[in-house]
């Protein structure tokens, strides 16, 4: 991403004829093809992944039920999504007439845009991470929150009050959440002492971080429900109390775009989850990439399991167990890595007394 | 939420009226409640019931008193074949008839699945509004085996048009009875899968206990009856109390909780499935042989007067009130709907509830809107 | 408590994730519906008396019955149509059907969805013999198909195989 940024700006630089810094790669092509090759493969990705996701989740959820899903269109069901998405693009649109209508009609743009952003940090495997940041956590989560910016112009955009019951609860969820979300990295993060998404990976090549942060591990898939406002954490929509929340008012091709941030989100956090806790692409035998997406979706089933199984949380009660018991929790378990680190260190001789 | 931000601070809040249905995923038909919310907290609640409303009273005065059974089934709905019991039973009262024994048990039999049936989508419908799909669908599931046991003895899955004036309109088919056996297991099997996913569950628990706590006092002041009157401590029950068809020969314990919270009322209905379960098992072995069918006559024509008659429906007391002009049809039909009256609580206990509790609540009070608007 | 009840509800949706489905893959496989089921009707215009007990026994008019008297004062059935959007299911037109076996019945199909709003009328006419057809003819009736509703009054009529399409039209 950096080096994309320099690259355009030396060759703005060459163009306007000002003074080069680097001008022996004047037209560095390569590096634009590249950086395009990796947005449509992020794209392309998202689409398959987002399809992929939505077909696991109807067979997932009919099996839980004592049903067999979808299992018409296309081998064992799979087209069906495609099915779908097609008769909602030929479906009107309807925008509400007192609709504040930029923020109605950017709202579903932007959480698309901030899906495929997460997807071009994920390292899928040595050599194929689109981009590569010394930063990597902290920008995934800095961008995973700007998610609740978009769900807050849908509600608040389609002046509806259901749409803004369920806009203003998803803010105050998603920020909550965040906390202990972040807490329980930053252990993962003491142990490696890197915020690359790739070397925490990497570092992980004989033990999981789950066997050594179980509790961090626990805290962040309940804070990842949260973020994805999966249930029992699905404020956001609650269809019971405020008939689909902040995508009441959206139909069409609008309403697909919301849709497909919702699948892509859960694939990226799901695919955090592995980088920091299941050793991401590493595995004998089949090439890492396989290794990560296979992690990946077996961590999103484990979700899905969590999710068709349980009820709906209390708003109140959801923030009260957040800020009394998990942010606690995590500031406790951040303690004891601390000691755990200086007395590994202590043990392996790295540090003197 | 409200206990958070207080006027002292500053910070001004400004109340907003809600409309909760009629089209609403969760009011269980078309029931409005027109809610004054501050933020989140309910602080008055209104009820708005009439959009059902099919003039079923008036339209029975135009047809005869056979015509009117199959439209009584289409009060309550969930409990279709509640409906015409008490119909029946005020009219056997108005013209004297007396009901052969062997009807009275497969009235009992067929009731008490009907009951199960309707427990089962109360159960299953309390959790779908805490969005638990999964347990929705093994009650749903339950419910199917008692459906094909009604579809099998009356012909029709929800509609059950199974009693008539004077008896039952049809015998058992052959091979009932050990269906019922094997779908009774079948049913409590899931129902017991229910139980330990639900019951105990600290998210469910939490949302329920202590919500919208009704005391026996009020239940009693309400006019509350069925098991949302059982869950508040009071254990009364016209199949008991006042037993009608062949109750008092069934041995069962009349099931109710004692604190009376939302959680009480689901609870109730769970226990109240097991024990129904247990009398359709006992009246299948009492099931005398002989007439289900009293003799009466084709053109129906009952002597002037007028007669009252209650059941315990699945949703509490189902009472009907027939007048007769001695002609072919009722002079005069009402009925006592008991989602009706138990619905009168709703604007007593909203104030303070959270949107998401209040949901909780009016779902725990089981209420039908067939048989609200009639 | 303490997650307890949540563990056993993950057990419990774990093991019936296992455990067999009830899924009936509907057009393929048709449900083994009871005898009683009542599905839609099927009528026997043969052994049919136009009694008219049916239309009378009917809360909501459902059936109407449509004959002529022949020479000898007998009533001669010419057209039975019922609406099914009105129709309750509720059987006392059976019940009330004299003839045995009954005119009217219940059969277990049940699949009646129809495209057109004139789908849902049930109507089954009876054309005689030019020689003995006396006063009211059907005009649709007549310049329909005779040929269909000739084969309808024997082979398929004695069934009482409606299924959608009105014969000879209403």
């Amino acid at each position: 991403m950096v080096g994309f940024l320099t690259t355009i700006f030396n060759w703005a630089q060459g163009i306007l004829g000002l003074p080069a810094t680097s001008l022996a790669d004047a037209l560095p092509w390569w590096d634009i093809l590249w950086a395009f090759i990796y947005f449509v493969g992020a794209v392309i990705l998202l689409i398959i992944n987002v399809i992929m996701l939505i077909w696991i989740e109807r067979r997932a959820a009919g099996f839980f039920q004592e049903r067999v899903g979808p299992n018409r269109v296309g081998p064992l069901g799979l087209l069906q999504t495609v099915n779908d998405t097609i008769k909602l693009l030929g479906k009107e649109w309807i925008m509400p007439a007192a609709a504040d209508k930029l923020i109605y009609l950017i709202a579903p743009l932007l959480i698309v845009t901030i899906s495929v952003t997460m997807y071009g940090l994920l390292p899928y495997g040595p050599g194929i991470t689109p981009v590569t940041l010394n930063v990597g956590i902290l920008f995934f989560l800095a961008i995973s929150s700007v998610n609740t910016l978009s769900v807050l112009m849908a509600g608040w955009g389609s002046n509806n009050k259901y749409s803004l019951l369920g806009g203003m609860r998803t803010v105050a969820q998603i920020i909550s959440y965040e906390i202990p979300m972040a807490l329980s990295i930053i252990g993962i993060v003491m142990i490696t002492g890197s915020l690359d998404l790739g070397t925490i990976a990497s570092s992980q090549a004989h033990v999981w971080n789950v066997f050594i942060q179980p509790v961090a591990f626990v805290i962040f898939v309940i804070s990842a429900l949260a973020e994805l406002t999966k249930s029992p954490f699905d404020m956001t929509e609650a269809e019971q109390e405020f008939v689909a929340g902040y995508h009441t008012e959206y139909s069409g091709i609008r309403f697909t775009l919301f849709f497909m941030g919702e699948y892509a989100n859960l694939f990226s956090m799901s695919a955090l989850g592995v980088v920091l806790f299941f050793g991401g692409a590493n595995g004998p035998f089949l090439p890492p990439w396989v290794w990560f997406i296979g992690k990946t979706y077996v961590f999103i089933l484990f979700m899905l399991w969590i999710r068709w199984t349980f009820l709906r949380i209390r708003v109140d009660k959801m923030m009260k167990f957040n800020w009394k018991v998990l942010i606690p929790i995590s500031l406790a378990n951040l303690l004891l890595t601390g000691v755990g680190i200086k007395i590994w260190q202590a043990a392996t001789g790295a540090i003197k007394w | 939420m409200s206990d958070f931000i207080t006027e002292a601070d500053g910070l001004e809040t400004q109340e907003f009226i809600l409309n909760l249905g009629p089209q609403h995923p969760s009011t269980h038909g078309v029931y409005r409640a027109r809610l004054i919310m501050d933020g989140e907290t309910v602080i008055s609640a209104e009820n708005k019931v009439g959009y059902l409303h099919r003039g079923i009273e008036k339209l029975a005065e135009g047809i005869t008193y056979a015509q009117f059974t199959p439209y009584t089934t289409r009060f309550d709905y969930v409990a279709g074949a509640l409906q015409p019991w008490a119909w029946c039973l005020a009219l056997e009262k108005l013209g004297n008839i007396v009901v052969p024994e062997r009807a009275e048990y497969l009235r009992v039999i067929v009731g008490e699945l009907q009951r199960i049936a309707s427990h089962l989508v109360m159960l299953g419908s309390i959790v779908l509004d805490f969005s638990a799909i999964t347990p929705w669908t093994y009650v749903f599931n339950a419910r199917e085996d008692i459906s094909d046991l009604l579809e099998a003895v009356s012909g029709s899955r929800l509609l059950v048009n199974y009693f008539v004036n004077g008896g039952v309109n049809a015998d058992l088919p052959e091979g009932w009875i050990p269906k019922v056996e094997k779908a009774l297991d079948s049913m409590l099997k899931r129902l017991d899968d229910f139980d330990r996913m639900v019951s105990g569950n600290e998210i469910f628990v939490g949302r329920t206990k202590g919500i919208a706590v009704v005391s026996a006092e009020e239940a009693i002041e309400y006019g509350i009856t069925g098991a949302s009157l059982r869950a508040s401590g009071l254990t009364f029950d016209l199949r008991k109390d006042s037993p009608y068809s062949i109750y008092d020969r069934l041995d069962f314990e009349v099931q109710s909780m004692p604190a009376g919270d939302s959680f009480d009322r689901y609870y109730v209905r769970l226990l109240e499935i097991r024990e129904s379960a247990k009398m359709v098992r006992q009246a299948l072995k009492q099931l005398p042989a002989g007439d289900i069918r009293a003799k009466v006559a084709k053109v129906w024509r009952p002597a002037p007067g007028e007669a009252y008659a209650a059941i315990e429906a699945a949703r509490g007391i189902m009472g009907y009130q027939v007048v007769s002009d001695g002609t072919v049809k009722p002079y005069r039909v009402h009925m006592r709907s008991p989602s009706f009256c138990n619905i009168g609580i709703i604007p007593a206990k909203a104030p303070g509830l959270t949107l998401q509790d209040f949901i909780a609540f009016i779902a725990s009070l089981d209420f039908v809107l067939g048989d609200i608007d009639r | 408590m303490y997650g307890l009840g949540l563990l056993k509800g993950l057990g419990v949706s774990l093991k019936r994730f296992w455990m067999p489905k009830i899924t009936q893959k509907y057009p393929e496989v048709q449900p083994d519906l009871p005898q009683r089921s009542k599905g839609s009707f099927k009528y026997d215009k043969d052994t049919c008396t136009s009694c008219e007990l049916c239309s009378m026994a009917c809360p909501n008019g459902v059936i109407k019955v449509e004959w002529h008297k022949d020479e000898s004062g007998k009533k001669r059935l010419d057209r039975y149509r019922m609406n099914l959007g009105h129709c309750l299911f509720c059987g006392l037109c059976v019940e009330a059907c004299p003839t045995t076996p009954k005119s009217i019945d219940f059969k277990t199909d049940f699949a009646l969805g129809c495209w057109r709003k004139e789908d849902i009328y049930r109507i089954w006419t009876k054309s005689y013999p030019a020689a003995e057809a006396v006063a009211p003819v059907m005009a649709p009736a007549a310049t329909g198909s005779p040929a269909a509703a000739g084969s309808a009054g024997g082979a398929s009529g004695s069934t009482g195989v409606a299924s959608g399409a009105p014969e000879g039209g209403n």
